[in-house]
């Protein structure tokens, strides 16, 4: 029994809360079956603060009607289809791509379309603008579908590891440089940008950078042994590698090809742009400490990109780059978004 | 060693002295919960090295080892004393189950540094990333015990972008209790070992002060367009030929190469069909749950701070080249961009 639930982005977003795109997450009613669901989303352009003050001009996929990058996190399960309801505000067209699937649909130029598609198998998956051989997707065109299990809240698929939380990491950069190629010629001129000339100055996570990520839906925090499921993607033009401090991570996904027990470990995870990869963050007390840590010490640890160029902001201002906080042997005040809205979900 | 270096040169006129220390926690506290160590390092920081790279006069940083701990040979520079020293900094060897320190002595130039031994997973206060304990400016202890056999490095996390590049790195290894001989307790043995640590430089970025833009203000950290490429130190001009880069083995040994990927750019490593067959046993630190096997041949492509631990058992004599690929990190169209290589050797007996 299918139910239509629409979901206006005003409902999405927690009254008042002004932090654009990371914690735009539909707002789920618990139920135990598939279900039909539909969003409207515009595309839009705007100005963004980068964490040194400098505004950048970049596009965004907006569920609230403002300006908002990146754009919301879309949740779902295996079994439901989704109906976007795309506004494009843009001078240019914009394009709706779910990244390894054949979902594909374009909006002309100030133009508003709608479709439906069906989930793919659970997983992580980019949605982005494929046009302009990167460029729009990097200039902000760019969210994440997250497709569950049916039924299932702690695992990613049927089969995979179990988890007590889940996070989601958007990496991207920002050449303010091409936002105003586009703020003094047109958004049509996404198109005459030449990939080439990509030279970012910020690198995110969800949006922000350093300080800024000290928020509930990217810093991980859990007890000991309260494994963390990270779903990472790299919207961004650079290729990224994010480091692990504190434990190693286990690869459970590489761009869609699942593994299972016993994963491989790494603490430094390749990221190359349009790359997905989810990983196990293990919460467990850091195996080299001497004398070891108790379950009753909070330790604090960063991830971060090693290649450091992300690790700027404006050519400077080491760390203030593509980072996130990681909080041992405490829970968090608040779970993430992505967590409660998947525990809702079955 | 026939490393061409200047071991006591005068980085060529930088001055990488004190200027501020926007955002720093700069300490030299006591090291809680000290106990004393199985093993120890001293590591001393210099700021005024030079070492030609590929016929280039490279301005470097990096840590000087006191007290013959490190041994030389693969995988760093020795040590030496003065205000100069090597890039790579001399690596740190460790059995598991040892309890390490590894005393930091920063007073060159009045700069703080840290430690990061990077795969190691201390207590937070002894992880050494400053902006998450503190910043060194005098000395400190780090004190953890190696829990896992296998190749890590070890890095100055103060302004990371900067001194990592400058080369405050080297290379850190843990045996197995046995020692070496063995990747990991229970894993393969190995008769031949190289250790190479693969780095990019960007000349246009080794005259900036240690605090470059610390407090803000555009130094063009994210600008990176390396042109010189190294590994061990040694330049294209050397690499096929310096004793401390090519791997020299013969048909019946099984030769284990610690990979340790220390730029910023990826690498795209080409290993020749002649080599024979290329088992991956581990990677950052950890052993794989299986071995895998890249068919002769292959390649492995690689991005920052990953390590591979590599096993061949070449079946041919003759000596075999190994190219290294270095792409631009950005890659706006999806396309990696070639911007420079180099070739060592495999010379089979
Ligand atoms: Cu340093
Ligand atoms: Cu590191």
């Amino acid at each position: 029994m299918h139910r239509r639930e629409f979901l206006k982005g005003g409902m999405a977003l927690s009254a008042g809360f002004a932090v654009p795109g990371t914690i735009g997450l539909l707002a789920w009613s618990p139920r135990a079956e598939a279900a039909d669901l539909s969003i409207d989303l515009s595309a839009r352009r705007g100005d963004v603060t980068m964490i040194d003050g400098t505004t950048a001009l970049m596009f965004g996929f907006s569920a609230t009607g403002a300006m908002s990058w990146p754009g919301p996190t879309l949740v779902c399960q295996e079994g439901d289809s989704i109906t976007v309801n795309l506004d494009n505000t843009l001078h240019t067209p914009v394009a709706f791509k779910v990244g390894a699937t054949n979902i594909r649909y374009q909006a002309s130029a100030q133009n508003q379309i709608s479709f439906t598609f069906s989930a793919p198998p659970a997983g992580t998956y980019l949605y982005y603008d494929d046009q302009n051989n990167g460029v729009n997707r990097i200039m902000g065109l760019h969210g994440t579908l997250v497709v569950m299990p049916a039924g299932i809240k702690d695992r990613p698929f049927v089969g995979g590891p179990q988890f007590v939380r889940q996070y989601k990491w958007m990496f991207s950069n920002v050449d303010p440089a091409w936002g105003e190629q586009v703020r003094n010629l047109g958004d049509y001129q996404v198109s005459a940008i030449d990939p080439d000339s990509f030279n970012p100055r910020y690198f995110t996570i969800n949006g922000q950078a350093y300080e800024n990520t000290h928020e509930y839906n990217t810093e991980l925090m859990g007890h000991y042994d309260e494994a963390a499921y990270v779903r990472m993607l790299n919207a961004g033009g650079i290729v990224h590698a994010p480091h692990f401090h504190g434990n190693h991570v286990e690869m459970v996904t590489i761009n869609y090809e699942r593994f299972s027990a016993p994963f491989k470990n790494k603490d430094a995870v390749s990221m190359f742009p349009l790359d997905v990869r989810d990983v196990i963050f293990p919460f467990k007390a850091p195996p080299d400490a001497y004398p070891p840590v108790s379950t009753n010490q909070i330790q604090h640890f960063p991830m971060h990109c090693h290649v450091e160029m992300s690790q700027t902001a404006g050519g400077g201002s080491y760390p203030h780059g593509a980072h996130a906080p990681i909080v041992m042997g405490a829970a968090p005040q608040t779970e993430s978004d992505l967590t409660r809205k998947v525990d809702e979900l079955s | 060693m026939s490393r061409n270096r200047d071991g006591g040169g005068m980085g060529g006129g930088c001055d990488a002295g004190i200027t501020g220390n926007c955002g720093l926690h700069i300490d030299a506290p006591n090291t809680p919960n000290r106990v004393t160590p199985d093993v120890e390092f001293f590591l001393n920081t210099f700021m005024q090295g030079s070492q030609v790279i590929n016929g280039v006069e490279v301005p470097i940083w990096g840590f000087n080892m006191d007290g013959g701990m490190g041994g030389g040979g693969m995988g760093g520079g020795g040590g030496g004393g003065g205000m100069g020293g090597a890039m790579p900094s001399p690596p740190m060897r460790v059995r598991q189950g040892q309890i390490v320190h590894t005393h930091l002595n920063a007073m060159a130039m009045m700069a703080p540094h840290t430690v990061h031994h990077h795969g190691i997973e201390p207590d937070t206060f002894n992880d050494g990333v400053g902006h998450y304990s503190f910043d060194v400016l005098g000395q400190y202890t780090y004190q953890w015990r190696a829990s896992q056999a296998g190749t890590y490095f070890y890095h100055c996390h103060t302004n990371t972008v900067l001194h990592a590049e400058m080369g405050m790195y080297g290379a850190l290894i843990i045996d197995p209790p046995s020692g070496p001989g063995t990747v990991y307790e229970g894993g393969p043995s190995y008769t031949v070992e190289a250790i190479w640590a693969v780095d990019d430089i960007d000349m246009n970025w080794h005259c900036l002060p240690w605090d470059a833009a610390l407090c803000g203000g555009d130094a063009g950290l994210n600008d990176f367009n390396p042109e010189i490429f190294c590994i061990n130190g040694v330049g294209a001009d050397l690499s096929e030929t310096d004793p401390s880069v090519v791997v020299n083995a013969s048909r019946l040994d099984r030769v284990l190469l610690r990979y340790i990927m220390a730029g910023y750019v990826p690498q795209r490593v080409r290993f020749p069909q002649e080599l024979g067959p290329i088992q991956v046993v581990a990677e950052d630190g950890r052993p794989l749950p299986q071995i895998e096997t890249i068919p002769a041949g292959g390649e492995i492509i690689m991005t920052a701070a990953e390590r591979y631990d590599l096993i061949f058992e070449p079946q041919q004599a003759g000596s075999f080249p190994v190219d290294i690929d270095f792409f631009d990190f950005r890659a706006a169209n999806g396309m990696l961009k070639p911007i420079g290589s180099i070739r060592t050797r495999f010379n089979i007996s």
